[in-house]
């Protein structure tokens, strides 16, 4: 999932400072599962901003409504209603649930209420960590499922660089040593073998650093 | 404090620790309102129950739960405690003073223990006023 991290509530009073009536909209997928824009997240920010614009003796009319999804189109049609009452939308959702509302609603001012941070998983309750960097070219077949480029702090792809003690990296010794923790499941599944087989160097073309990219299925398009 | 401030206060409160609020007497404060919402378990105060609580006009929120250890359901009164923590800070970011909301651990039907909370609240609302945003 994609995970984030709700904005500062001072920074969220800033950007919607200019707006009389703001829709807070928020996504139930991603951000509602690392609790930064569900329903209760929305909830929880629409009380708290009414509490500190009333103090502030400033009007402002707050609107909440939650979306299933807010980077699909199908999802976002629900919204609609609200978004047209409303002087702008700030939205809970990644990076790019806030960019399909504001093609979706040209017309519209779409703030963000939510730093996007990483792809994750949730680790335990309440603790997220990132386990992929989106490289566009997965070889976790060889890695035992452990992905070198996002937990290794030096991305290395062939074999542990020996600086980590304890399982621990060198770089944070709170982080584990990806290649340690890719050894230890190779043995688990007696596939050592695949530490003999050489990693050339990654084509990042296919990743964020050749620009923007794109996914087409033709077979999906009508 | 003004003369004109009767402190509104809503009482969050675990059915466990305190079965019903009333059963005990707050000698010689009776300029005060009191709200109580009974919950099954402390566990069960959001977040969100505790801003609207401020949006309805309290001037302070008390949440009652069961001492640690000792809760029914296990860590109820241990997730309240991190909610009503996690309120506090967002109340101070927003200017409200998170000191008007608080909570307390107290043992079953322990009124006494109760009443002097609800004192010792009063007392603090001398210093911090009404709430701001009413």
């Amino acid at each position: 999932m994609i995970v984030g991290e709700q904005k500062p509530i001072l920074e969220i009073k800033e950007i919607i400072a200019p707006y009389k009536k703001i829709l807070i909209l928020g996504c139930g997928t991603c951000v509602k599962t690392c609790f930064a824009g569900g329903e209760d997240e929305v909830a929880v920010l629409a009380s708290a901003l009414r509490l500190a614009c009333k103090k502030d003796g400033k009007e402002i009319e707050i609107e909440e409504f939650t979306v299933e999804r807010q980077c699909e189109d199908e999802f976002i049609q629900e919204s609609a209603p609200a978004i047209s009452r409303n002087d702008g939308v700030l939205s809970l959702a990644c990076g790019a649930g806030v960019q399909a509302i504001a093609r979706r609603f040209a017309k519209s001012p779409v703030l963000p209420g939510v730093n996007t941070m990483f792809i994750g998983v949730l680790e335990k309750q309440g603790v997220f960590t990132e386990e992929c960097s989106g490289c566009g070219n997965c070889r976790l077949d060889i890695f035992g499922g452990i992905c070198p480029v996002t937990r290794c702090a030096k991305k290395l792809l062939n074999g542990p660089c020996g600086g980590s003690q304890n399982g621990k990296c060198e770089v944070n010794p709170e982080t584990d040593c990806a290649w340690q923790m890719i050894i230890e499941r190779l043995g688990i599944l007696g596939q050592m073998d695949n530490l003999r087989i050489y990693v050339p160097p990654k084509n990042w073309q296919t990743s964020l650093s050749g620009g923007p990219r794109k996914l087409v299925r033709e077979d999906h398009m009508i | 404090m003004n003369d004109n401030f009767t402190p509104k206060i809503t009482l969050f409160h675990c059915i466990n620790t305190v079965p019903e609020i009333g059963g005990f007497s707050l000698t010689g404060q009776d300029n005060f309102e009191l709200q109580t919402v009974k919950l099954a378990c402390s566990s069960m105060v959001k977040d969100v129950f505790l801003l609207r609580a401020f949006e309805a006009g309290s001037d302070a929120v008390i949440v009652l739960v069961c001492p640690e250890g000792q809760c029914r359901y296990v860590e109820g009164n241990i997730r309240a405690k991190k909610r009503v923590a996690w309120v506090r800070n967002l109340l101070d970011e927003i200017g409200l003073g998170g000191r008007r909301l608080s909570l307390s651990n107290i043992s079953a039907g322990n009124n006494v223990a109760a009443s002097q909370i609800i004192q010792n609240v009063l007392k603090d609302l001398e210093d911090l006023g009404p709430n701001p945003a009413v």
